[in-house]
């Protein structure tokens, strides 16, 4: 791999040489393992596919609050037989050929002893069965259509069953007669492969005194199919089969050099080709296609260590002299940063050509990376885990007390969250509004549950909220919701997060065995009521003193987010006093003295640092926190400027190695 | 995702009845009138405590009654049911209880107390077993669950999620994580299974695989030699994992017919269902002989709604002895007892031959992180015994072990199954009295 020499501002960097931490050490990232998200956004942006193997792999441990963090992310046995037949799946979805729909049409014939052929078809005299196959060139639905009389006898219709695999028999009443045989149709899925489909009769009716006879005859089975092809991407297949002749050599190391560049990342060597290659050739010499062979080699591509982990070398493993990263290994920062994925075409080609790392190229590219759709993994990852906004559907609340609570508010309220983020991520609006904005997004199902004026739509509007009580963040929806117990509001757990992600000063514990609030066990009176009493313990006091009242200036908000005045038939009492002795009259009050705290602002940095992947509390990164905290409040608040200035910060792009 | 159909219900034999113990390529060992029974060993995990006023028997002896264990019942005579047991080594470092006593469930080691990736326990019983009972089978254990772990936040107080989410562990810094979709685990065992490949088939994909695995290791020992040491130590995640997986391609391929695939996005009590409906497939189609089944995780916030209770079950064990909360956990706890003789009901439908089923050769243990969810200790544990263990368990009885340490009963288990055992975890000397017959 070249190793390019970056002039970056490296002076501040190696101002700090040999030390473990403090000024100017870049520290270090192990290396980490793709985590869930990570993996299936990779896949989509490589393959072009729409499969998400990452949904069933095991749940990502965490770290500080976020899922990308490289030391825990662990890799097992289970994980790794995953990736293999992920590998596999993937390599198939990619390189299936387009299936075109057909008609087969299938004469009918069983044994003599049930029946016998009559005209262009089979009659059926007594119950019995007949079988075909059909060959299905891939799994999906088939219009199966019988043509079929009855020679009509007894109380009921002759009736006809069809079997195909993996569902209950098809019972069909045949009633129509010789003089104009019916056509009886079943749409169902089939599996790919030669799939056995089987008809028959099977109400045989014969009355002796009357020699009443029910026979069933059947013409010929056609079966249609595939119905619902999936449309299947030729460009899927054309973006990695980039040449025709897949039995040439040459070509088959043009395929994998560049399908393995993009999924490693990074230019591969000549020997990691012919490796490659080996692979296709141990499958050409057991007589299998070289297609087959490609396809052994590019499931190779995507289990090996260099597609499942972001690799990053330094010059010296154990020295602790900072080092530029390469630009294939900044590419891969910043792209999995932004877009929890891996780098497009336009990074690889700026690594490529060894400009990434200058200033004016950085900047340029991390600004056209956020204004990508792709950015929106922001949205999905930083602000859905920073915010809690994954967390809204983890649990329902309880639906006896709260009716009104659906699907429909559920989406409408994690779509309110994740749009109001993209407000400051996208839109410009700075994040010392984060917490008092008199806007947010609605739809028509919101605005009801939040007593606004229908917008006439369900798609989400921006509104003011200037006739409201609402203001921010902590007044909306998903917020309220995730940090509610199912039956009540836990003023406890909304003043412990603010605490905790937004002030960046977690609470304490609790001690052992004193925990908890029970639902409606002695109703004396509000939540608030009830847990002022609770708090009594003087251990539990110190930081409960700080972290309630917090919530009890929301506590005109219920555990479903809409607006109340009493709670359990007692009034609300929204007031509070802030842990530096400021007090507030309302929620409104509340937000407006947190909004003035410049704490939040260092933790709203310190959040997004650590999502970079790095331990906040090491003494380098405390220093580059409070730098970039300086800059992000000077600068107007601005996120996207955070980014950018996270992004080409002298130790984002650099590493150095451990002794 | 849609793995292919084709490789386990594809092409006609999908119709054909083959029996549940088809031997289509690989010879069973015979099951001769002397054969060593099947044992198999299962950890089945409840999370947040039980009531224990309504779990422990008042009587000693066979004729215990319980209303918690009232669903174990029809299995009286498999049954054992211990009484005031300790888990001491699950004891947290200042909170954390329900991780640190998930991370000792089946090690009964005491955890230590970290976030971050120094993670440290010791090895679990299941795994101490599964070399010994599954040696030559598709999977050494298999790791199940009913959920992943929640979406945002910490886990458990300053405790790693890898104690909460698993009680496997392979060694004292290897979790094992589990799976908790049962379609992918369908997927997983019947992965491969293509009822029209030929023998020769199946033995190339074999080679396939080996040397696609063959190439990521000289890739993975390639750059290891580059790397700092703890980058080593990730990559060594995955070299150890090439390898087991080498020995599993290695293994014959399994051509047990496996039913239907159960579909995605179940309830949790449907996941609960489908989850021990495979667990039965896997020790009827002899793919392990080792399970661990996490009905939850540590403090588990699930909604039993399935039986008409919406809170989460943390908070309610949190229930401060109200008799409306405590009439509610019993609810739950006696439903998730009937998901325990549920599996004992399927594993009693397995016939291992010679007139044995599949609960009489398995030891099924069950308890809890925790005593009860309001008072976080881990002494007097709910602790039940489903199964013959091949004939060592002296089952059908309620017996008080007063003190004594869930790590002796696991040796007693443990020795009962063929590991020839004598110390573990923190605090386990000797087999448990009155276990083994």
């Amino acid at each position: 791999m070249r190793r390019t020499v970056l002039a970056l501002a490296v002076a501040s960097i190696v101002s700090g040489c040999g030390g473990d931490g403090g000024d100017g050490d870049p520290g270090r990232v192990t290396l980490h393992r793709l985590n869930n998200a990570e993996y299936n956004n990779t896949v989509r942006d490589l393959l072009g596919t729409e499969l998400r193997p990452a949904d069933n792999f095991p749940a990502d441990d965490r770290g500080f609050g976020f899922d990308n963090i490289a030391d825990v992310l662990r890799l097992s046995p289970l994980s790794l037989e995953l990736y293999e037949a992920a590998a596999e799946a993937l390599i198939t979805d990619a390189l299936a050929v387009p299936t075109a729909s057909t008609t087969q049409t299938f004469e009918v014939m069983s044994d003599a002893s049930v029946g016998t052929a009559l005209g262009t078809g089979w009659l059926f005299f007594t119950s019995g069965t007949a079988s075909i196959t059909v060959a299905t060139p891939i799994a999906a639905t088939y219009r199966i259509a019988v043509r079929a009389y009855g020679q009509q006898a007894g109380p009921d219709p002759a009736r006809m069953s069809i079997d195909v695999p993996n569902r209950p028999t098809e019972v069909i009443d045949v009633t129509a007669v010789a003089a104009s045989p019916g056509r009886y149709e079943l749409t169902v899925p089939l599996p790919a492969g030669n799939v056995q489909l089987t008809v028959g009769f099977v109400n045989d009716f014969y009355d002796a005194a009357t020699s009443a006879d029910r026979n069933l005859w059947i013409d010929d089975v056609t079966v249609e199919g595939p119905l619902d092809a999936p449309v299947i991407d030729g460009g899927k297949r054309g973006r990695i089969l980039t040449c025709p002749t897949l039995a040439d050599r040459s070509c088959q190391s043009t395929i994998l050099a560049g399908f393995a560049q993009r999924a490693w990342r990074r230019p591969v060597t000549p020997d990691e080709i012919a490796a490659l290659l080996r692979l296709v050739e141990v499958a050409t010499a057991e007589g299998d296609t070289a297609e087959a062979g490609l396809r052994l080699a590019l499931q190779q591509v995507l289990v090996s260590p260099h597609f499942l982990f972001r690799v990053e070398l330094d010059p010296d493993p154990r020295s602790l002299i900072p080092h530029p990263l390469t630009d294939y290994e900044l590419a891969s920062r910043l792209s999995y940063f932004l877009w929890s994925s891996m780098p497009d075409d336009a990074l690889l080609a700026a690594a490529a050509a060894g400009t990434l790392a200058k200033p004016d190229e950085l900047d340029r590219q991390v600004r056209r990376m956020l204004a990508d759709p792709k950015a929106i993994a922001l949205v999905d990852n930083f602000a859905g885990q920073w915010l809690f906004i994954r967390a809204i559907g983890d649990q329902d609340p309880d639906y006896t007390l709260f009716p009104d609570y659906d699907q429909a508010l559920e989406d409408a309220m994690r779509g309110e969250a994740r749009r109001y983020f993209q407000a400051f991520l996208n839109d410009g609006v700075p994040m010392d509004q984060f917490l008092t904005a008199d806007f947010t997004y609605v739809n028509d199902r919101l605005a009801r549950h939040y007593g606004l004026p229908a917008v006439g739509t369900d798609e989400l509007v921006r509104v003011s909220l200037a006739d409201s009580p609402r203001r921010g963040f902590l007044m909306q929806g998903a917020f309220l919701r995730v940090t509610s117990r199912p039956k009540r509001t836990s003023p406890v757990l909304r003043g412990k997060w603010i605490l905790g992600n937004l002030l960046c000063t977690p609470p304490r514990p609790p001690p052992p065995g004193v925990e908890g609030l029970p639902d409606g066990m002695t109703a004396t009176g509000s939540v608030r009521d009830r847990l002022e009493a609770h708090v009594t313990n003087p251990v539990c006091a110190s930081c409960h003193r700080v972290m309630d009242p917090l919530g009890f200036g929301l506590d005109n908000f219920d555990a479903i987010g809409a607006y109340r005045t009493m709670d359990s038939g007692y009034p609300i009492d929204a007031t509070g006093t802030l842990a530096d002795g400021t007090p507030f009259a309302d929620g409104r009050a509340m937000v407006e003295a947190l909004a003035a705290n410049p704490a939040v602002y260092r933790c709203m940095v310190e959040k997004l640092y650590t999502y970079t992947g790095r331990s906040p509390y090491r003494i380098e990164a405390i220093e580059s926190i409070d730098e970039l905290t300086k800059r992000f409040i000077a600068g107007g608040y601005l996120l996207p400027e955070l980014i950018v200035d996270l992004a080409t910060s002298p130790s984002f792009v650099a590493r150095r190695g451990e002794p | 995702m849609s793995f292919s159909r084709r490789r386990f219900l594809g092409g006609a034999g999908a119709m054909i009845a083959l029996p549940l113990f088809a031997s289509l390529a690989r010879p069973r060992r015979a099951r001769g009138a002397a054969a060593t029974p099947r044992k198999r060993f299962v950890g089945f995990y409840l999370p947040c405590g039980i009531v224990m006023a309504n779990w422990t028997p008042a009587a000693e002896g066979p004729a215990w009654t319980s209303p918690i264990l009232a669903p174990l019942d029809p299995h009286r005579a498999h049954t054992l049911v211990l009484s005031g047991m300790n888990n001491t080594p699950g004891r947290s470092d200042g909170g954390g209880d329900h991780a640190a006593g998930t991370g000792a469930f089946l090690t009964c080691t005491h955890v230590r107390k970290t976030a971050g990736a120094d993670i440290l326990n010791g090895i679990s019983a299941d795994q101490i077993l599964a070399p010994v009972l599954s040696a030559g089978l598709t999977y050494p254990s298999l790791e199940l669950g009913t959920d992943g772990g929640s979406s945002v936040g910490d886990c458990d107080t300053g405790y790693s999620c890898a104690y909460a989410r698993s009680i496997a562990w392979a060694g004292p810094t290897s979790p094992l994580p589990k799976q908790t979709n049962p379609g992918a685990v369908f997927d997983r065992l019947f992965a491969g299974y293509d009822p029209d490949a030929s023998a020769a088939e199946i033995a190339r994909r074999q080679r396939y695989r080996t040397s696609v695995l063959d190439n990521a290791r000289e890739q993975a020992t390639a750059l290891h030699a580059a790397l700092g040491k703890t980058d080593q130590a990730k990559l060594d995640e995955y070299l150890t994992s090439v390898r087991e997986l080498e020995q599993r391609v290695a293994q014959p391929i399994n051509v047990c017919r496996p039913g239907d695939r159960p579909a995605d996005g179940l309830s949790f009590a449907a996941r609960s269902r489908a989850m021990i409906d495979l667990i039965a497939i896997a020790f009827s189609c002899d793919l392990t002989r080792v399970v661990t089944f996490m009905l939850g995780n540590a403090g588990s916030s699930n909604s039993h709604t399935q039986i008409g209770i919406t809170e989460s079950h943390h908070e309610l064990s949190h229930h401060m002895g109200a008799q409306a909360n405590l009439d509610k956990l019993t609810q739950i706890n006696t439903w998730e007892v009937g998901e325990l003789a549920y599996l004992a009901s399927k594993l009693a439908a397995i016939d291992d031959g010679d007139g044995q089923t599949a609960l009489d050769n398995t030891a099924v243990f069950c308890s809890s992180e925790i005593e009860d969810g309001d008072a976080h200790r881990h002494t007097n544990l709910p602790v039940v015994v489903v199964g013959g263990g091949g004939g060592s368990i002296a089952s059908g009885v309620h017996r008080r072990q007063p003190g004594a340490a869930v790590a002796d009963l696991l040796i007693a288990i443990m020795n009962g199954l063929g590991a020839p055992v004598t110390t573990f975890g923190d605090n386990g000397t000797r087999p448990l009295p009155g276990v083994l017959v």
